[in-house]
């Protein structure tokens, strides 16, 4: 990137699109020639800055470099906006599905498959969620690749403590372990949702269209049977966990007639119910479905749909119009289910992420509010801070090798 | 460690010990010396945990507070930057990259509560949210910043001393108040606490040491930096930082972007 950034960089062209955070529009980067999308951030309305979705894209996307994660190519001030680079991508997978004029062989959908999970690996390799599979977050470029896009409801996991929201997806695309109100959830939601794109990809139309959240659980069960418990042992301490009507799993061959065995081996190893037996990204792209003919076709040989006027990337958006409602990550949203027997129950659940982490530094100013929880919660700079007198010091000096004599008081 | 530090732009850019302390040519102007930098460090790594400690948030969002702080001052002088809004600044994108955010309004009515001595500290909210893009452009938009109390944690069961950790948690803590953070992975500066809290608290952990197989030296080395800061930094005379703060100019321009 080196000293050439900020607006005197690129040719403005086209506005591409508009989202919940601001204006897309297209560019050249007078650099490198290359054909860029911009997308403007506007300041939030209520004086809070940089919008937190947009520096969480910022943040990730500076960590993760690879072919099938959209670039990040530059980030710019200008007249008090943000405007974030991106390399420019011509259409994206919900449009492959959606035109009927592609006929998606075996091999195609092979491709696919194989560049999300390419995708899905680096990120879980760097510890990173995308929390928002879904078709059109994975974009094309003019090569053919796919790219993993719209970071804004990512995060950074590996904590074991680390507790996150479950709103995340829009609902067709949601793990049952969400659906359950799950916090301490891992990779293998992203598994899930790249398994419903597979089958996607197969049907040409989304595979489990729940209502709600109570439905969406019903259509997962009803494709493939209401878990028993040794299917899934932790699933009845979840949170929302509520108990369903038991339902047989149909075979798998009956919703997809035209899938080889490979396929729906791999395909029912990503949608494996518990989390800790669903497959993970890397160890899906050995599966043999990806070494078994048909090859996947080449990303320069798939057929692309007609550019669409509006293209990608596009601004992250939190309510997708139309479709399933993702509500942000940080929302205190209180959901209200209704739940088989009558009853209505709050499942409501504030993320309360702040304050009880590793010693939130609630003690300096005075009040040792978070003093009696250990070990998840020392700041103990003020309470028991260390003091070295000069026999500690000529001790550990000593322990240090150091000359005692160099460093007097 | 529990996540992946190695492969992080943090680890990337950590820097040699000639890379940070150093003293930028418009503050060598102003007369500003290596010691007058030290200090107003430390100073201002203390006043980014006592405005956290009033808006009660993690421990996490201090720490990556002040390592922003200090990274930023490894690349612009305190000439340009005025530490007294940079410091709030950072503490406010913390929050936001830690997924904790504080209200820029609660902020700025801690920033003009708590008193300093001296009575720089008076910025609005309009000058916290300009220095906000001002840092973002410093910092070249990175933003992960890892911490050693994660791996501090499996460090010490590991060792078989988890009673300690109040101790080298502190130590920890109190290693913010140096540049270490920008030069050190964060595991051997939890390996540098818990040898200066081991001997501290009598423990017996050379055989433990020994097994890690990690460079002793440079273990040592951290230890010595930290309790350098002990010995010497730990009460900053009221006249020391004084005479350094006076050198910094008495008012800012604020630009952004073009």
């Amino acid at each position: 990137m080196g000293k050439s950034s900020g607006e005197g960089r690129y040719i403005k062209g086209t506005t591409l699109g508009e989202g919940t955070y601001g204006i897309v529009f297209k560019a050249i980067d007078r650099q490198t020639g290359r054909t860029v999308a911009v997308k403007k951030i506007r300041l939030g309305k209520y004086k809070e800055g940089v919008n937190v979705t947009a520096l969480r894209e910022i943040k990730l996307l500076k960590e993760l470099r690879d072919p099938n994660i959209i670039e990040l190519v530059d980030v710019y001030p200008h007249k008090r906006n943000l405007h974030l680079v991106f390399e420019f991508m011509e259409s994206d997978l919900e449009a492959v599905i959606r035109d009927r004029n592609i006929v998606l062989s075996a091999g195609d959908i092979k491709s696919y498959m194989q560049m999300t999970l390419k995708g899905l690996a680096h990120c879980h390799k760097k510890w990173v969620l995308h929390r928002d599979m879904k078709p059109n977050n994975l974009l094309i470029g003019v090569d053919g690749q796919l790219k993993l896009a719209d970071f804004g409801l990512a995060r950074i996991f590996g904590s074991p403590d680390r507790r996150f929201t479950h709103q995340v997806f829009a609902r067709w695309y949601r793990a049952p372990e969400l659906l359950f109100g799950s916090k301490q959830y891992g990779a293998g939601v992203d598994i899930w949702a790249a398994a419903c794109i597979f089958a996607e990809l197969m049907l040409r139309r989304p595979f489990l269209q729940g209502s709600s959240d109570i439905d969406q659980l019903g259509k997962i069960f009803a494709a493939f049977g209401t878990p028993r418990e040794s299917q899934w042992p932790d699933m009845t301490a979840l949170p929302d966990y509520v108990e369903y009507q038991f339902c047989p799993a149909p075979p798998l061959r009956s919703l997809f007639p035209m899938a080889t065995e490979d396929c729906l081996d791999l395909l029912s190893r990503m949608f494996a119910f518990d989390p800790n037996v669903r497959i993970t990204a890397a160890q899906a792209l050995e599966h043999r479905y990806f070494v078994t003919e048909p090859a996947p076709t080449r990303p320069q040989l798939l057929r692309r749909p007609p550019p669409k006027p509006e293209g990608p990337p596009k601004p992250s958006e939190l309510i997708s119009p139309g479709g399933p409602v993702v509500l942000s990550p940080m929302s205190k949203a209180v959901r209200l289910s209704a739940v088989p027997g009558g009853d209505v129950h709050s499942f409501g659940r504030a993320d309360k992420d702040m304050g009880k982490d590793p010693g939130s530094a609630g003690t300096l100013g005075g009040t040792p509010f978070t003093a009696s929880r250990i070990p998840m919660s020392i700041d103990a700079s003020q309470l028991v801070r260390p003091t070295l007198n000069s026999v500690d010091r000529s001790h550990l000096k000593r322990k240090l090798d150091m000359d005692l004599l160099s460093n007097q008081d | 460690m529990a996540a992946n530090f190695w492969a992080s732009s943090h680890c990337k850019k950590l820097l040699d010990s000639d890379e940070v302390g150093h003293v930028l040519p418009a503050d060598q102007e102003r007369g500003l010396t290596a010691e007058d930098v030290k200090l107003i460090k430390i100073y201002l790594s203390s006043y980014i945990k006592n405005l956290a400690g009033h808006l009660k948030v993690r421990q996490r969002v201090v720490a990556t507070a002040i390592a922003y702080f200090r990274r930023i001052y490894t690349r612009k002088s305190f000439t340009e930057f005025d530490p007294r809004l940079v410091a709030p600044t950072c503490l406010y994108l913390a929050s936001k990259a830690e997924e904790s955010t504080v209200a820029a309004k609660l902020l700025v009515f801690y920033m003009k509560k708590i008193p300093p001595e001296d009575k720089g500290f008076r910025y609005e909210i309009k000058d916290v949210l300009e220095m906000e893009m001002r840092l973002l452009e410093a910092l070249d938009y990175y933003l992960v910043i890892y911490h050693p109390y994660r791996p501090l944690i499996q460090l010490l069961q590991d060792a078989g001393l988890s009673d300690i950790i109040v101790t080298v948690w502190s130590i920890v803590n109190d290693s913010y108040r140096t540049d270490l953070i920008l030069m050190h992975p964060p595991f051997m500066i939890a390996l540098a606490c818990i040898y200066i809290g081991s001997v501290i608290k009598d423990k017996e952990t050379r055989t433990w040491f020994e097994e890690l197989r990690v460079d002793m030296n440079v273990i040592k080395n951290i230890a010595m930096e930290i309790l350098d800061f002990y010995e010497n930094y730990r009460n900053i005379p009221e006249e020391r930082l004084n005479a350094a703060m006076a050198k910094l100019p008495q008012s800012y321009v604020n630009a952004v972007g073009d």
